[in-house]
C-alpha cells in the first residue's frame, strides 16, 4: 500500500472522528442523524480503500440508506428534540 | 505525481463540504453539504478504481451512488412532513 493511500486513509478517520463528535454532542436529533449518515458514508469509503468491496456495498445499503430512513420514522413518531 | 494532485483536489473538495455539513446553522445546509459530498466521493471512487487498476470497482461507485440518494430522499421527505 502506497504512502498516498495511507494519507487519504488517515484524513478520513478524521472525518469520520468530527462527525462521531457531533452526532454525540448535538442537541436537534435530526442533526445528529444526518452526522451519523456522514460516518457511514465515510467508513463505506475507506473498506473499500482497504480492498474490501461487498463490505463497502453493504455498508453504503444497510448503514447509509436503511438506518438513517428507519431513524427519522423514529424521531417523526417520537420528537425531534432532546430535552 | 499527477495522482497526488488529482486526489489532493478531489480531498481537498470533501474538505470543505464536510465544514459546511458540520458547521450549518439548519439541517438543510448540513443535508445540502451531505449530498453534494456523496457526489464528490463517488468521483474519488472512481478516481481509486483507475488507481487500484481493478475495473470492477467501478461498479461499487455505481451502487454507493444510487443507495447514498436514499438518504437524502428521506430527509427530504422528513422536512416536507411527509415519510
Amino acid at each position: 500500500m502506497s504512502s498516498l493511500i495511507l494519507v487519504v486513509s488517515a484524513i478520513l478517520v478524521i472525518f469520520m472522528i468530527v462527525g462521531a463528535v457531533v452526532t454525540i454532542h448535538a442537541r436537534d436529533l435530526l442533526v445528529a442523524i444526518i452526522a451519523s449518515a456522514i460516518v457511514d458514508l465515510v467508513l463505506a469509503v475507506l473498506f473499500y480503500i482497504l480492498q474490501a468491496p461487498d463490505v463497502a456495498i453493504t455498508q453504503a445499503s444497510i448503514m447509509g440508506g436503511l438506518t438513517t430512513a428507519i431513524f427519522l420514522v423514529v424521531i417523526k413518531k417520537t420528537e425531534r428534540y432532546e430535552q | 505525481m499527477s495522482w497526488i494532485i488529482a486526489i489532493a483536489i478531489i480531498v481537498l473538495g470533501v474538505v470543505l463540504t464536510l465544514i459546511r455539513a458540520m458547521l450549518g446553522p439548519t439541517a438543510a445546509d448540513r443535508m445540502v453539504a451531505v449530498d453534494s459530498m456523496t457526489t464528490i466521493t463517488t468521483a474519488l471512487l472512481v478516481l481509486l478504481a483507475l488507481y487500484f487498476k481493478r475495473y470492477i470497482y467501478l461498479d461499487i461507485a455505481l451502487v454507493y451512488a444510487v443507495l447514498a440518494f436514499v438518504a437524502t430522499l428521506a430527509v427530504a421527505r422528513y422536512m416536507e412532513g411527509g415519510l
